[in-house]
Order: C-alpha cells, then structure tokens, then sequence
C-alpha cells in the first residue's frame, strides 16, 4: 500500500479534484443539486491526506537540520506538445516547497468548501459554484506540482479562468460580470510578460523542465557567463507576471472588486492560494532570480510600494470585504518585500524566500479565517456589508466574533500569534538587508515602509472589528429580527481555522520546522542558520499594540474622534478612500484612451482604409467613363469615326507611294 | 472504382447537380435533408480517407522532397512534349507536361478533415435559416464544400489555381443572394478583390514556372508541385528573381488570408453573409491564403521567404494582430467584431508560417485548424441569437445568460477557446507561432512576438466584453420586435446543440491532446523548416549573387527573339 501510494500519491492530488468537477458536472448538476457539494468534499479530503503523505516522500529524513540536496518527485502523464525543439509533457514535479503549498492549499479548500456547502445553501447555481470551485482545487495543484514553465502558464491561466467564472458568479449582477472581466483582462496584462520570460527561458536554456533548469546549477553558469543580462530580462518579466496575479502596484485594481464573487471564493481564491501564486513563481525562480539582484530590488521596491498603499486605502473602507481585500493586497506586498530582500546579500536568498513563503503561509490561514467570518456576518446581515449599517455584532454573533477576532489578532501581529512570526521574520530579514554596504540605504527605506505599514495593518483591522462587533447593536433591515450566527457547517471550518491562525507560526518561529524543510527544496542556494531579531520582536510587537490601541480609541472609547477627523481632513479621507485614485487614472489614463484608439481604429479603417480600396475599384471605372462617350450608338457618328480613318489610312498610303514612286524614279 | 479522394471531393458536387436537376423548385425540407445526407456522407468517407493516409508506412525523410503528396492520382491533362522531341522545339516551348495531380499530406489532411466538420454545421445552422430557394442555398453550398476540399487535394499549379478560384462562385452567390441588406456591394466587393488579388498570383505563378523550365529544361512536369518545389531546391532561383516572384505571388495570398491593409472586405462579406457562408468563409477559405503561403512560396522560393517575407509579412501580420483587435474592440455588431477578430487570429497563423521553423510553421497549421474550429463556433453561436433576435447589436442585448443558459454556455466555452486559453486549443496553436517567431530573424522576430502576445490580452478584452454585455448583466431584449416575440425564445434545441457540439469537442480535445495532430503535420513541416535550417546554417558563407535572371514576365515577353 505504501509503495502504491508513494508511487500515485503525485497525481492523487490533483485527480480528486479534478474527479469532482466531472462528476459535478455531468451528475450533479443534473440529480442532487442541493448534495453537490459532497463530491467536492470527499475529493478534498483525499487530496488532503495525499499532501500530508507527500510531505514524507518528499523529504525522507523528516524534519532534521542537516540540508543534504534532496530530490524531487516526478510523474510524466502524458506527452502533451512536442515539436521542433519544444518538448512539454504534462509532467507532475513535487520538491519541498510544491509540497508544503499543496498543504495549505488543500487544507485551507476542503474548510472553506466545508463552510460554502451551508453558505450557498438555496443559491440556483448551488453545483454550478462547486463545479467551478473543484475546477479552481485542481488547477491550483496543477499548478504547485507543474513540473515545466509551460504546464506552468497553462495552470496559471486555468486559475485565472476559474477567478473569472466565480468573480462573476452571480452574472446577472452588471457589476459582478464587470468585475470578473476586469480581473481577467488585468491578470492578461501581466500574462502577457509571463509568456515573453517563457519563450526567453525557452530560448536561452533550450528547455523549459524545472528539473533541469534549478537541479544544475552548471548550466546556469555557462548562461551567466555567456550572456549574464539574460538574468534580469528573464526576471524581470517574470515578476510582470507575478505583479499581474498577486495584485501588485500597478496591477491591484482587479482584487478589490473581485469581491463581487461569493464570500468563500473571496477566502479561497482571493486571499488564500490564487494571489499568492505570483509569490510562489518568485519564490520557485530563486535559482535565477539570485543572479539579478537589481531585479530583486524592484520587486522589494514594488511589493513595499505596494503593502504601503494598500494600507493607506484600507484605513477608511466602510466594506468589511474590501477592507480584508486592501489587507490582502497589503500583505501580498509584504511577502514581495521579503522576496526581494535577497536582492542585500547573497547570504540572504535562502531567509528571504522561506520567510516569504512562510508569510503566506500564516496568512492564508488566517485571512481565510477573517474572509469567512465576514462572510458570517454577510449571511447574518441578510447580505449587508457596509459596516456602517450594522455594530455590536459581539453578542449576536459570539462565534464568529471569536473567530474573527482570532484572525484579526493574527493579522495584527500579536506576539505569539502566527502574523507576529512570519511578519517578524520579514522584518527581521529587511533589517538585515539594510545593514549591507551595497544597497542599505534602500533597504532601510523598505524596512520604514514596512514597520509603518504593519502599525497601519494593525489600526485598519482593529478599526474594522470594533466597528463591527462593538457599539451599540444595529442590524440592517435584511437581516431580519433575529440574525442567526454560524449554522455548524459553517461554525466548524471558522473554528478549525481560528485555531491554526492562532498557533501554525509555532512551527517556524521558535522552532525553525518550516525552514529547515523548505531548505531541502532542489536548486537552493546553500543557507545557514538566520538569527532570531529580537529587536524587530519588541519593535513590531509595539506596533502592533499601539495600532490596536489607536483603534480601541477611536472606535471604542470616544467614537466620534473618527468622524471628526474624516469631517477635518476630507481630502486626505478622499485619497485614502478612493485608493489613491489610482483606479480612477487606470480608467481614465489608460482603459479610455485605449477604447478611444480603437475607435480611431474603427474609423480609420472604414474611411482610409477601405475609401482607399473603393478608389482603386474606381480606376476601371473611370477608364469606362473616358471610353464610354464614344461608344455612344450613334450611327453618324461611327460613319463619322470611319470616314476620319478611312481618310487617314488614304492619306498614309498615298503618301508611301509618292514616297516610293520618287524613290525610284 | 474510382478512388476514395475523388469520391470524396466530387461527392458534394454530384450531390448538388443532382439537387438542382432533379428539382429545383424542391421544399426547403427536401433540400436540407439531402445536403445533410451528402454532407455527412463527405465527412465519412474524409475519415475513410484519413485511414488510409495513416495506414500508409512513414516515408524517410531523405526519400522525399519538400512536398510529398501521397494516395497520388495522377492523370496528365495537356502534354506539349507531344508536339515534337524536346531538342527540336528549343528552349522557348519547353516539353511540359499539365496534369490532373491529387493528393493529400498530414497539412491537407487536416485542413480536408476541419472542412468535413464545418460543412455539416453550417448545413445544420441553416435549417431553419433558409426558406427561400433552398435548393439553390444547398446546392451553393455543396459546391463549395467541392471546391474547398479539391484546393486541399490539388498538387498540380492550374489544377490548385483553378479550385482556389473556384470557390469565390458559390460564395459569391451564397452572399449576394442569402446575405443581408448590403448583400450585393459586398459579394461585389468580396468576389473583386480577391479576384484581382488572385490574377497577380497567377502571373506570378505561371511565372516561376516558366523561369524554373527555363533554367531547368529537364523538368517535364513544372506545373507539379512536388516536382518544381524538388527542382527550386536543388537548383534554386536568383534572391531577385525570388524577390519579384514572391511579391506577385503573395498578393492574392495576402488579399485572401487576410493581412493588413488587405482585409476591409472580410468584416463587409462577413456581416452580410448568411451564417453557413460566415462559417465556411471564416473556418476554411481565409485558410486558402495561409494554405496558398505554405504550399506555394515557403517550398519553392526559401530565399525571398527568409529574407523578404519574415520582415514584410512579420510586420504586416503583426500589425494587423494588433490593429485588429482593436477595430474589433470598438464593434457594436458582434458578427463584425468576431470578423476582426479573424483578422487577428490569421496574423497569428502568419506569424507562424513566416517563422520559418518547425516550431512557427506546425503552430501555423494548428492555428488554421483551431481557428477554424472557434471562430467557425462563434459564428454558428452568433446565428443562432440572431434568428432569436434579430439583432446582433451589443447594446440592444443583455443578459442572455439567464434566458439562454445552454447558449450562454456555448459562447463561455467557445470564448474562451477564442482568446486562448490554456488548455482549449487556440492556445497551442497561438503559443507554438509566438514561440517560433520569437526566435526567428536576428531580433526583430521577438518584436513581432511581443506585439502577438499584446494581441493575446486584446483579445481577452474584446471578447469577455461580449460575454459581459451580451451575456451578463440584467436581462435586455430589443425593443424592435421584428414581428416575432421575444417573450416565447427558447434556448438550443437538439438540432443547435449538434451543430455545435463537435465544434467544441474538438476545441477541448485539441487542447487536450495536441500531439495526434503535430504527428499528422510533422513529416511535411519538419521537410519544409528544413529548408531553412539550412539556410541559417549556410547564411554566413553566402554572399549575394549578381542578378543573372530577371523573372520571365509570363505568357508574352518570351517570343522576343
């Protein structure tokens, strides 16, 4: 059984959900509508046990500190194109790394299908939304495990097609049918510099296999040496592509409107595993990204850019959603930033990523957590999400309140909760980067954004608890008299999840579990054992506090100061809650004069274009025209035309003769 | 008995001769059910076809040219060596021989098979579309199933000259009788141009083959393809001449795919052609041009190609992927947005093509096959809420999703198919092109490439916004009723439903599993790239040679003594 299993555990994974789907959608749909869910579940549940079992395959040894190179798992399914020189199986790879994302992917989907099984209860596209949700579990495995740049892309675009389906969900909703296309093209963008680094990879190495691009490392230094800018072409559109996915600056718009899509989606796709595949993308490419460090400052410099935005417009959301969404953003930034702290010091690459990994880690635990709860509070309120319509939830809804207060303790960054770890251990690597001689004095910038961006991530989400689950207690009219808390399907995964976001930091923070396993990902550069930071401990733990603090002031205890000073200070209200108008100019700068170029296209081929062709049409035409007067019927006139030339042809010949006569007398 | 390539491609015809004479006043009914038969019929024996091309044993490839047609009939039509012995008659009326030349290879093949498919569906999108002279619209049509599947067979220059041109009749009348309000402007315009297009290519044709016999007096059958595409490479035309050559030949090629500038007629013919003729307009003649690129200048004029018709073409074709998606981003009427769309989707497959490796050429092929296969859904998807309707305005519709839900479904999928998305087929084909011009030509190649992909996120725009408009949002239905209510609109029936479903199956299934087609096409890309894998390999030693000939102008300049 084991040897089976160790043999079959890779295309497991991906294959139960993918069995759902099927059967969702060609039995569910048809008889059981309302037990659609149940194929979801089992099929997760299988998908779950076979990532916790290929924790062990991967990595045989356990756990331990030594960092002997382990190898990875392959399976090739199928040859899927092969042409020329371009060689894509459809090839399952499984390193340290593939494992312990396909972990918390399937982890955090099996609850959050859990919970939507209740919360989509009575909804007429009930298979409909778990059909495209087994369809979003598979390619996102498909993914993590795609053993070549291509299946890569190809599952990439799959979990964008899926975002697209359940962004717009409710597609009788324009603004849901606006939003998912939005999201769509927006991620298309960003494709788009993913496909070029595809064919540059394709180009440059001549293959695009992940085993053979990070597994020898020789190769990569003949291409360094021969053409050493390839590096950072090949980078940097890679993080063109990650920017476009993990809703970096420019390209966030599309995050916070996707939460036009039902709530567990918004858990699922938009907070846990889908956003964060443009993290994983970096984090896979260290082995090139370790050789263009002016590219990983970029990507520090976009994700601090990013995590710092993002924070200032969450300060004055009224959306519960769209609060946890610029959150996500935020922390989507933060992960960057701890990705592009390599770009300090060679000996920093190794930290960098696993921290990074492990920030998304922690977060999609309890951001999921937090998402759900406000998903709760949705399902209570009767769909009302505007947190200045309902408060003091606290007694109404006590399990929710708890969970969300769980989530939010951990988004904070209290110490000991998981947020304070893994947010720790990005500062703490920040902080590292800018003591080196090179680049410090751009990292000491980042670290400032940094520290600034998690006392206002603390702020933001207090801000949004207090106002949700303290004050008086006020419900909308939709919700009815008596809103009802978490039925037990939903009550369960909210609990589940509350608890991992309170303690899953234990496994790295003190006890350095998570980061002696990453370590045997294939391809790393060697590392060594990174210092704890206590001074960036005490420093965030403050911050944290102190943000929480502010909060409880201003919301709890005198809740008129917030009023009074969105009443002083309108403009800056305005810039924050419009999210530095950077929606507004994406708009107006770029998306109008695009539609209004392609107008100008419309008319300039209807008018130049084709006005050109009808002209050259005309040219016969207007030859008939000068020839056609003199076909004009007219018997006089032939004779007339025939005596001219008879008298012509006389002339001529008569004049021959009298040519020739003299010539020859 | 005759054999089952002839069956196959006069089939249709006989099919329609025998409609229109036995009678042709024939009830609508009668009509569709006979040009389903013989159509269907067609699609059986194209299969019969097909096994016995695949049970035929591989071919080395050091044993065949450039083009090697198998399942050869070959039966000579006009033999001018008759008239005297070659050293007699001297080099001006060379012993030439014209044949009746049919064949298939993997590219035929497909494009054969993609053919088949497609005219059944459009047989069936008409049933209930066509109620005047149905006869006549059958019969139309039948004969350009003829004409479409005899160009692919055709391995003799006339014959194939012949067929290529044959096609624009039924068509012609296709649209400018069945079409819409400005069915006669764009049948004129549509049957014109291409027409004028053609008659450069033939000159340029005749052309190459006069100056191949030229050079070559040995060459009995320069009007074979695979005969002149052997001699070209072994003894290979002037870079001047090739240069001439290309550009007369290429115009009608350019006229039919179509690239930019040459593409107003498309969207024109496109609006007003009835839905069976959007289909097999889109699906499979726009292939006549990429199919005339691949077996007409890539084997026989390397030179020009390489040098002249990557940068040309690559431009072009870049241009129009770019600047066809926009024009389609600002349509209100979906059919003209879908035949911009078009546009864009041929630049893709002339990227490819122009690539001139096997990785460019295959996905060129692939792209005309997939286009065919989308496009020719979309326009089945697009007749169907316009016989509901009658309207194909974006801002008059709303909210098919709710009332039309299997409809709404078709266009998801077949959207999807459209912009490329992994795992449906445009994908492959669009990813295989991008991939070989991106390492085509020294540099400007990834230039063309980087403006294909830019093409890609256009698409997905213009699209979904489709989707968006038509599809999502609040339930809307024209205010003009046509006479018909549109209260009582039903979604696809059985007939729609098997009109479209082998569309989509194949557009998942070649997603899926690519590689049974790359097998089919490989022998016959891999003899064509090698031409200019050589090339690449030779290109540093070679230096330009003086011009020795100048292309012999056909029929005319040659009797000055």
């Amino acid at each position: 059984m084991t040897d089976w299993l160790q043999e079959n555990v890779l295309w497991l994974i991906p294959a139960a959900p993918l069995l759902a789907c099927l059967w969702i959608v060609l039995v569910g749909h048809v008889i059981r509508r309302q037990y659609a869910h149940r194929p979801l579940v089992i099929g997760l549940a299988v998908a779950l046990v076979a990532s916790l079992y290929l924790l062990t395959v991967v990595v045989p040894h356990g756990f331990g500190h030594e960092h002997e190179p382990s190898h990875s798992v392959v399976t090739t399914v199928y040859q899927w194109i092969q042409i020329g020189t371009i060689d894509i199986p459809v090839k399952l790879r499984a390193d340290a790394m593939s494992a312990l994302m396909l972990t918390m992917v399937t982890s955090v989907s099996l609850l959050v299908a859990i919970f939507a099984s209740s919360y989509m209860k009575g909804d007429p596209g009930y298979p409909r939304f778990f059909a495209a949700m087994a369809l979003f579990v598979f390619s996102m495995c498909m993914l993590v495990l795609a053993g070549n740049f291509l299946l890569l892309f190809v599952f990439w675009e799959a979990v964008g097609l899926c975002s697209y389906l359940l962004i717009g969900f409710w597609f009788h909703k324009p603004s849901a049918a606006a939003a998912a296309k939005k999201a769509f093209v927006v991620n298309r963008i960003g494709d788009f510099g993913f496909i070029l680094a595809i064919f540059l990879i394709w180009q440059t190495f001549g293959t695009l296999d992940f085993q053979t691009l990070f597994e020898s490392p020789q190769r990569i230094a003949e291409v360094l040496k021969s053409q050493p800018e390839m590096f950072h072409w090949i980078c940097l559109l890679l993080f063109v592509g990650a920017v476009g996915k993990s809703a970096q600056f420019p390209l966030q718009v599309w995050l916070p409107d996707a939460m036009e899509g039902p709530t567990p989606v918004s858990a699922l796709i938009h907070a846990a595993t889908m956003v964060t595949a443009g993290v994983y993308l970096v984090a896979r490419c260290t082995p090139f990204f370790v050789h263009a460090p002016q590219v990983q400052m970029i990507v520090a410099g976009i994700g601090a850019a990013t995590a710092l935005i993002a924070a200032i417009t969450a300060l004055t959301q009224y959306d519960l959603k769209r609060v946890l969404a610029y959150s996500t953003v935020s922390q989507l930034g933060y992960m960057f930033m701890a990705l592009g702290a390599a770009g300090g010091g060679a000996e920093l690459a190794v930290p960098a990523v696993t921290f990074a990994m492990f920030h998304m880690f922690t977060h999609a635990f309890f951001k999921a957590v937090l998402f759900l709860s406000a998903g709760s509070v949705m399902h209570a309120m009767g769909d009302v999400i505007d947190m200045r319509r309902f408060s003091g939830l606290r007694k109404a809804l006590p399990i929710t309140h708890w969970t969300f207060l769980a989530g939010a303790l951990a988004l904070a960054g209290v110490p000991l909760l998981s947020g304070f770890w893994s947010k720790d251990e990005i500062l703490a690597v920040l902080a590292a980067a800018s003591r080196g001689s090179e680049h410090g004095g751009f990292y000491s910038v980042i670290l400032g954004i940094a520290l600034l961006t998690s006392l206002m991530t603390a702020f933001y989400t207090f801000r949004a608890y207090f106002m949700t689950f303290w004050g008086d207690e006020k419900f909308p009219e939709e919700a009815g008299h008596h809103p009802h808390d978490a039925p037990p399907a939903m009550a369960g995964p909210l609990a589940i999840l509350a608890g991992a976001a309170l303690v899953v930091g234990l496994i790295s923070g003190p006890t350095h579990l998570y980061a002696h396993y990453l370590h045997h990902t294939p391809g790393f550069p060697e590392g060594h054992e990174f210092p704890m930071d206590w001074l960036m401990m005490g420093v965030s733990s403050v911050l944290a506090i102190g943000g929480i603090g502010v909060a409880y002031l201003m919301y709890v205890r005198s809740p008129k100061t917030a009023e009074n000073l969105k009443n002083r200070l309108p403009i800056p209200f305005l810039v924050s809650n419009e999210g530095l108008f950077i929606d507004w100019c994406g708009y107006k700068f770029i998306a109008s004069p695009l539609r209004g170029f392609a107008k100008v296209c419309e008319l300039f081929d209807r008018w130049v274009i084709d006005t050109l062709v009808d002209c050259v049409g005309f040219i016969p035409a207007l030859f008939g025209s000068v020839l056609r007067p003199i076909q004009n019927g007219m018997v006089q006139n032939y004779a007339m035309v025939m005596m001219i030339g008879l008298l012509v042809c006389l002339i001529t010949v008569l004049r021959a003769l009298a040519v020739t006569t003299s010539g020859t007398m | 008995m005759p054999s089952l390539l002839v069956v196959m491609i006069f089939l249709p015809a006989l099919a329609a001769v025998a409609l229109l004479l036995l009678d042709p006043q024939a009830s609508a009914v009668r009509a569709r059910w006979v040009a389903l038969i013989a159509t269907v019929a067609t699609f059986f024996v194209s299969w019969g076809v097909a096994a016995q091309y695949l049970a035929l044993p591989a071919i080395e490839s050091h044993e065949r040219g450039p083009v090697h047609p198998q399942l050869v009939l070959r039966q000579t039509w006009l033999d001018l060596s008759v008239a005297g012995p070659v050293s007699a008659s001297g080099p001006d009326s060379p012993a030439i021989k014209m044949e009746f030349f049919l064949g298939l290879d993997g590219i035929s093949l497909a494009l054969v098979l993609l053919t088949t498919i497609l005219t059944i569906s459009s047989v069936l999108v008409s049933w209930t579309a066509i109620k005047d002279r149905a006869a006549e619209f059958y019969a139309c049509l039948l004969i350009l199933e003829t004409g479409l599947i005899g160009v692919f067979c055709s391995f003799d220059i006339l014959l194939f000259y012949v067929f290529f041109e044959f096609t624009l009749i039924p068509l012609f009348f296709l649209v400018g009788i069945w079409g819409g309000p400005l069915r006669r402007y764009a049948a004129g315009k549509f049957f014109v141009y291409t027409l004028a297009g053609s008659l450069i290519t033939l000159l340029g044709l005749v052309s190459m083959v006069v100056t191949t016999v030229k050079a070559n007096p040995t060459l009995v059958t320069p009007f074979s393809i695979p005969d002149l595409a052997k001699t070209l490479t072994e003894h290979p035309l002037p870079a001047e001449t090739q240069f001439i050559l290309f550009l007369m030949i290429a115009a009608g090629f350019m006229v039919k795919v179509p690239l930019f500038p040459f593409h107003t007629w498309l969207p024109l013919a496109h609006v007003e052609a009835p839905t069976a003729g959007s289909i097999l307009l889109a699906g499979v003649l726009l292939k006549l041009g990429t199919y005339g690129f691949l077996r007409m200048l890539l084997p026989m004029l390397p030179d020009a190609c390489l040098n002249t018709g990557l940068p040309v073409i690559g431009t072009m074709a870049s241009i129009g992927i770019v600047y066809g998606s926009f024009c389609a981003l600002a349509q209100n009427d979906i059919k003209k947005l879908v035949a911009y769309s078009s546009v864009a989707h041929l630049g893709f497959c002339m990227l490819g093509l122009f690539a001139l490796n096997i990785e460019g050429i295959s996905g060129g092929v692939l792209q005309m096959i997939n286009h065919g296969l989308s496009t020719g859904a979309l326009f089945c998807i697009v007749g169907m809420f316009y016989e509901r309707y009658h309207t194909r305005q974006l801002n008059e519709l709303g909210g098919l999703a709710t009332k039309l839900p299997l409809l709404a479904v078709a266009m998801v999928f077949t959207s999807f198919a459209s912009i490329g998305l992994p795992g449906l087929n445009g994908f492959v084909g669009e990813f295989l092109c991008l991939a070989g011009m991106f390492r085509a030509g020294d540099g400007i190649g990834v230039l063309f490439s980087a403006l294909g992909a830019l093409g890609v996120v256009l698409g997905a725009w213009y699209l979904l916004g489709v989707l968006q408009h038509a599809f999502f949002g609040a339930v809307k239905v024209p205010a003009e009723s046509h006479g018909h209510d549109h209260e009582s609109v039903t979604d696809l029936n059985a007939r729609e439903v098997v009109a479209l479903a082998p569309l989509l199956t194949l557009c998942l299934l070649l997603g899926l599993f690519p590689q049974p087609l790359l097998n089919l096409i490989r022998p016959d890309v891999e003899a064509v790239a090698s031409l200019y894998e050589m090339k690449a390999v030779k290109a540093t030693a070679v230096v330009n040679e003086p011009l020795k000939h100048s292309p012999s102008v056909a029929l005319g300049s040659e009797v000055r003594p």
